[in-house]
């Protein structure tokens, strides 16, 4: 959550400065404490109390006490709210509350200043040691129950809080089923619950679960053809051993990780600028996946790459995870907005690595979970001294956000590919220039004006082949054109640089509890510490290598998450593996395994597996394939009347859930079906796929930071499009992509109108089934039964019936016949209809 | 819209069951008093083809309590017009123009103590039985005087564009809270599926800063963010077939690829989603003649066009804009957001350089369609369902940001916001800004208590329309509430 701005107008501040003036008054009022005379009660009751009923008490009477503050009695105003005593025992008269109701520093009421009248009786009251008023409040007290909950015994006690424990694997009676043990977990609560796991799924559909669950892409005719002539007990363990090894599963398990880590290119806001080589904190969660790389170490790297002993390359664009957030570059009030900043990585901090919801703690003690306020501070501590992505005008994004990386070899190597580029740049400038140059001396009229655009060129040097040049050299001129855009194109990659974590040195200025989240409002100093309730050792901050400007705080956080100690970190990531696997989380709410987190189905399932992690030292492929491999994953997805009944939600699991494809699987199937999904571009920055004018229109200058790419470019997975956050490819947010301002732990899965537009009308999806019937006459010739027969199977990755073959056949038959289009175009239609199929979406 | 709470059905599942499946597992699950109404999870209609269930998550949603208006149109005057030249008179600034001043006033140009005295460069009159004093900047609106209810006492957390546009859609100044129009929708669904339930439509110079982002959903599904609609040429993005298809070869195409899709769910009937996803094409074949028919003016009569200003160069193309909010309010759009104004710079009301030149250009702009519009929807007895919201993001202030120029910095201090129809009284005034417009200092309202007011003339209570997200429930007036303008309304 963020901080209230507007704490001027809705709390009672800080105390700062004094009242002159009224000492004097002060003096002669000096012990004429309440409850007082008759007087001074009639004084009370009939000036002041109903200054206060019309003004007041709605924030701050009754069980209202916004900041903390009552005004109902002598000691609820002298204990005051949050930011102190409202009323200064020893010297009322200067006390905060005249200082707000004279708007001198806080302004209250905040509907508008009391007129002078009513100031003035309020002052004499308060001056007056609030004499009259009732000593003692008797206001309703705050419903315990709906208090926060404490850090006590008890709330210790709570089950993500304690270590984890290998519970002992159950014995269930169906022996036979239990392939591994998440099966016996999964079928003796199904026994329990006298239901039957489903029967194996059939073989079609096992692969393309698998295929699509490791890789984000369908199995192609090969893989299908493979699998089924493979009967060996041991064929689908090297299905997964192969998808396991495969460089697309990196791919498409960073997109999950990008999830949750907020990625996105540019910065939100009015400007919504661009970061740096964001693109190398992408490639490099893609190759932690691929390398198996333990889920500790990678841990490590993101919080304090920076910070470890061995900062490589690598460690240090994982810190990139600090700059993917939005950044106000024009913040209005430019203290508070460190706080932000700040918040924003407790937040997704406590969130992805912890499964915590700590960021409510912000502004009070959290109110569902035992996080106090003070444990929040403690754990911003550790990012008290982290520099702001940029600070406008000041510290640039350069200076306080990139670093130059490489070893001196890739130095050497860098420098020897520019020199390289420019060489053949010039070679090809060598062979375009004299044509240029004989084609200038000739240019006649207006062409004199338009020679100085480019691209017309190629076309005043085409008009003169047989009378200035020759056929031969204009062929060798377009080529040479051709290959220089080529170049271009593929400029070898900027001096190595990545987008980082800085400090502002190697001491952090202190860090203050903020009263309601205010940064202008510094309670109790707190020094770096983990929540209490989680009964953390204290940190182990040391201060790192000489030469390195930082505090050294990170790397205690993140020796401490990372270690096998913690009781969530483990069962966080096993617990995300799950959801990914199987489409829900044991947990349910993977990004909250606190108070108000979903509480597992199961829990001894969970824990085991988290300590199946950790004793195989934090290795992601090996949990894959423990999961993947049970009979559990293998289920088929077929209802039964019976369980469906019992257990609608298949909570129990007692069958595979089906699934829709997510977003990007969605995109890059459409270009795999088809024979157009470019596979080996991998890495690098991304790239722009063509944004109808209608999207860009909503821009305020349409087509601000939107590049254009090759067609080759465009062909690349859905991981590597340019993710804008002001600008979302429509297709990609239509189908539930991630809102990347915060962390995204469980994507939406809606359906809607929007959906089938874009799948039926989008220049995208025209073009896809284009290329598609293209395919489909190279594989399939003229022949339509087997043009058909071939579409459907990329589709469904199965074979067709026969009723389905001649239900397409008789569209591109009717199309031709009863609508007059030509048989390649029925096609398309065709190839249309079959990528808006449920089964191309959905996986059984 | 008849619910029986006491048979609540949700397929069998608890509440909670069904909406972790509802939503496929919400990242916030939609846990707000609002879903709490037994009534709405358990409402289904019937799809287009009028057999298959279908729930659509927009689905029309019973209000926490009678609403006094069914729609929105909310007149964005994006950059800021001035309160001071346009209805917020301040007599003593007469004759002070040059003069420097003591003023505390904060802008892009940051924080400033005093400053020199820009007199408003319009002459004021009093109209209707109301008096209300309203510049020459609004001819054909000061005949509405009467209809409207001027909040004078506004003030806003930025007085810098993108946070402050942020805070007037989004309730926050913070990128990635969703905006008033997917609150809306969010909690009462709309009531013609065959369109979308909130509608916004650009200035023709370009969109606001931050684009998309002032009508995003936020932390909420897709499915609540904003349908941008052009006023000219095929309304909405992907509305119309393209590659040659037409509407009958389309219509065969889905006939064959229902055929699939349904017996591909004959062994899959316990899959909801797939039986959606089929209605979902229906929904959406329906939407290609509703919508075009919706935007067609040519169904209007000469005498509406004329009242409207549609002939007008300079107000043309807002007038078409005002013109298609009513239809489209008309046909149950919850939500139309138009904006006057677009890009940078003069494009919008934003008058930093030539004051003069700058809001005579944009007042001429938006005049007649406005007036135009509250008398149409007055005639038509719409006003009364309507609420009609007028404003921008912050105000400006009294005196000059340059040395020399007539251009007004920001001012989030103070400013104009008016309302009328849904509800809203008529002819009244309420808070007030000091002697030069500089800050608010009677009854000081923010952007929150809009907020308030306009979900509760909606029907929604606004301190309990929530929805859980980040550990919280979040509100569009934030966790610690507001009120409506009690004042205003009717």
């Amino acid at each position: 959550m963020q901080a209230p701005r507007t704490l001027l107008l809705t709390t009672i501040g800080l105390l700062l400065g004094a009242l002159s003036g009224l000492a004097d008054e002060r003096a002669a009022e000096e012990g004429a404490a309440a409850p007082g005379s008759a007087q001074q009660r009639a004084f009370y009751n009939e000036q002041v109390l109903p200054i206060l009923e019309q003004h007041c008490f709605k924030c701050h009477g009754g069980r209202a006490s916004k900041g903390g503050l009552r005004l109902t009695s002598q000691e609820n105003i002298r204990r005051g709210g949050d930011t102190g005593p409202a009323v200064s025992h020893d010297d009322p008269a200067d006390s905060l509350l005249l200082r707000a109701i004279n708007y001198e520093d806080y302004e209250m009421p905040p509907s508008g200043k009391l007129p002078a009248a009513q100031i003035a009786i309020l002052a004499r009251w308060v001056r007056s040691r609030l004499a009259g008023a009732p000593r003692q409040a008797t206001d309703p007290e705050p419903d315990e129950e709906h208090g926060p909950p404490p850090v006590n015994e008890t709330t210790r006690q709570f089950w993500s809080f304690q270590p984890v424990e290998r519970p002992a694997v159950p014995t269930p009676q169906r022996e036979a089923w239990v392939r591994n043990p998440i099966d016996a977990f999964i079928v003796k609560r199904l026994e329990t619950n006298h239901l039957s796991p489903a029967p194996p799924a059939d073989k079609t559909a096992l692969l393309r679960r698998a295929t699509y669950d490791l890789t984000g892409l369908p199995p192609t005719p090969a893989e299908v053809a493979a699998f089924l002539a493979d009967d060996s007990p041991a064929a689908f363990e090297r299905v997964v051993d192969r998808l396991l090894e495969s460089p697309h599963y990196g791919e498409r398990w960073a997109r999950h990780w990008l999830d949750l880590v907020r990625y996105a290119e540019t910065n939100s806001y009015e400007r919504d600028g661009a970061k740096p080589f964001v693109w190398r904190y992408r490639d490099y969660v893609i190759r932690s996946f691929n390398e198996d790389k333990p889920y500790d170490q990678f841990v490590r790297e993101q919080l304090a790459g920076d910070e470890l002993p061995e900062a490589t390359s690598d460690a240090i664009i994982a810190t990139g995870y600090y700059r993917l957030g939005i950044w106000q570059d024009e913040p209005v009030d430019p203290v508070q907005e460190v706080f932000e900043d700040i918040d924003d990585l407790v937040r997704t901090t406590g969130e992805v690595f912890l499964g915590l919801t700590v960021g409510c703690a912000r502004c009070h003690d959290h109110k569902l979970d035992p996080v106090p306020q003070r444990d929040y501070y403690r754990l911003a501590a550790f990012f008290r001294n982290v520099r702001r992505y940029g600070v406008r005008g000041a510290d640039s994004v350069a200076a306080s956000s990139l670093v130059e990386i490489g070893t001196p070899e890739q130095r050497q190597r860098h420098a020897e590919q520019v020199a390289r580029y420019e060489a053949e740049l010039q070679s090809a400038n060598g062979r375009i220039e004299p044509i240029e140059a004989r084609v200038e001396a000739d240019l006649k009229g207006v062409e004199n004006d338009e020679w100085k655009h480019a691209k017309r060129r190629p076309e005043f040097v085409k008009k003169r082949i047989g009378s200035l040049i020759t056929q031969q050299e204009f062929d060798d001129y377009a080529k040479s054109l051709e290959h220089r855009a080529e170049l271009r194109r593929n400029k070898p990659p900027g001096l190595e640089q990545a987008l980082c974590v800085k400090e502002h040195g190697r001491t952090s200025p202190p860090t203050h509890v903020l009263v309601r989240g205010n940064a202008h409002a510094q309670g109790e100093e707190v020094a770096p510490g983990f929540p209490s309730v989680l009964s953390p050792p204290a940190p182990d901050i040391r201060r790192p290598a000489e030469g390195i400007g930082s505090t050294g705080r990170r790397r205690a956080l993140a020796e401490w998450i990372a270690s096998a100690e913690n009781p969530l970190t483990a069962r966080v990531m096993v617990n995300r593996l799950w959801h990914y696997h199987f489409g829900r989380g044991l947990v349910r709410s993977t990004s909250d395994l606190g108070f108000q987190g979903t509480p597992p189905t199961h829990p001894e399932l969970l824990d085991w597996l988290a300590s199946e992690l950790v004793a195989g030292e934090w290795k992601i492929k090996r949990m894959h394939k423990l999961m993947m491999l049970s009979n559990t994953y293998q289920m088929s997805s077929q209802a039964n009347a019976a369980a469906l009944e019992k257990d609608p939600l298949n909570q129990l699991f007692w069958r595979f859930d089906m699934r829709r494809l997510s977003a990007e699987e969605i995109r890059d199937s459409l270009l795999a079906v088809n024979g157009s999904l470019s596979l080996d571009r991998m890495f690098g920055p991304s790239f722009y796929p063509i944004m109808p004018p209608e999207v860009l229109a909503g821009q305020s200058r349409p087509g601000a930071g939107w590049g254009k790419s090759s067609a080759e470019e465009r062909a690349r997975r859905s991981i590597y499009i340019h993710v804008k956050r002001s600008l979302a490819v429509p297709m990609i947010a239509s189908f539930d992509g991630p809102e990347s301002d915060a962390s995204c732990p469980v994507r939406f899965n809606t359906t809607q109108p929007t959906q089938a537009l874009g799948m039926l009308n989008s220049r995208f999806v025209m073009e896809q089934a284009a290329v598609f019937a293209d395919y489909l006459q190279q594989q399939a010739g003229d022949d339509l039964t087997a043009q058909i027969t071939v579409a459907l199977r990329r589709v469904t990755q199965r074979e067709p019936t026969q009723e389905e073959i001649r239900r397409g056949v008789t569209l591109v038959q009717t199309m031709q016949k009863a609508h007059d289009v030509s048989a390649p175009q029925a096609l398309q239609y065709f190839c249309l209809t079959a990528l808006n199929l449920n089964e191309f979406v959905y996986l059984d | 819209m008849a619910t029986n709470p006491s048979r609540p059905n949700f397929c069998g599942r608890t509440r909670r069951e069904f909406l972790w499946q509802a939503g496929g597992g919400f990242t916030g699950v939609a846990l707000s008093a609002l879903l709490g109404q037994d009534g709405f999870l358990a409402r289904q209609s019937v799809a287009a083809d009028g057999v298959t269930e279908w729930r659509n998550p927009l689905a029309a949603k019973p209000p926490h309590f009678a609403p006094k208006a069914k729609n929105v149109i909310f007149l964005y005057m994006y950059g800021g017009p001035s309160h001071i030249d346009t209805f917020d008179r301040k007599p003593k600034m007469t004759g002070m123009d040059n003069k420097t001043v003591s003023v505390k006033t904060f802008g892009r140009g940051g924080h400033r103590n005093q400053g020199r005295i820009v007199e408003p460069r319009w002459k004021f009159k009093q109209y209707g039985e109301c008096g209300k004093w309203v510049s020459d900047l609004f001819p054909h609106l000061a005949t509405c005087v009467d209809d409207i209810a001027f909040v004078h006492s506004m003030t806003a957390d930025s007085p810098i564009h993108g946070s402050a546009m942020l805070m007037m859609n989004s309730g926050k100044i913070l990128s990635g809270s969703p905006c008033m129009g997917s609150w809306i929708n969010y909690g009462l669904g709309t009531v013609n599926e065959n369109l979308p339930g909130f509608v916004v439509m650009l200035d023709p110079r370009g969109g606001p800063i931050s684009g998309a982002k002032n009508w995003s959903s936020g932390y909420m599904p897709a499915t609540y963010q904003a349908t941008v609609m052009r006023s000219s040429g095929t309304p909405i993005l992907d509305l119309a077939p393209s590659g040659g298809l037409t509407r009958p070869m389309q219509r065969r195409l889905l006939d064959a690829l229902r055929d699939y899709n349904e017996e591909h769910l004959a062994s899959r009937g316990d899959n909801h989603d797939l039986a959606a996803r089929i209605a979902s094409y229906e929904l959406a074949y329906k939407m290609q003649s509703a919508a075009p028919e919706a935007v067609d003016l040519s169904q209007e009569t000469a005498q509406t066009k004329a009242l409207y200003g549609l002939d007008d160069p300079t107000a043309g193309p807002f007038a078409r804009q005002c013109l298609l909010a009513r239809r489209l309010v008309e046909r149950g759009v919850r939500f139309v957001q138009l904006y006057s104004g677009g890009n940078h710079n003069d494009a919008n009301w934003d008058a930093h350089g030539d004051l003069k030149a700058n809001h005579d250009l944009h007042a001429a702009e938006t005049d007649q369609p406005i007036a135009g519009l509250l008398k149409d929807l007055k005639d038509r007895g719409m006003l009364d369902e309507t609420l009609i919201v007028w404003g921008g993001e912050f105000g400006r202030q009294p005196t000059a940001e340059y040395a020399k120029g007539t251009g007004r910095d920001h001012n989030a201090y103070g400013f104009t916001m008016w309302l009328a129809g849904g509800g809203i009284k008529g002819g009244v005034s309420y808070g007030k800004t000091d002697e030069l417009g500089a800050a608010a200092v009677e009854n000081r309202l923010h952007v929150r208590n809009l907020h308030a007011t306009i979900l509760q003339q909606m029907g929604l209570d606004p301190n309990a329309l929530s929805y859980f997200h980040n550990g919280l429930d979040q509100k569009l007036v934030g966790v610690e509430g507001a009120d409506p303008i009690h004042e205003i309304i009717a």
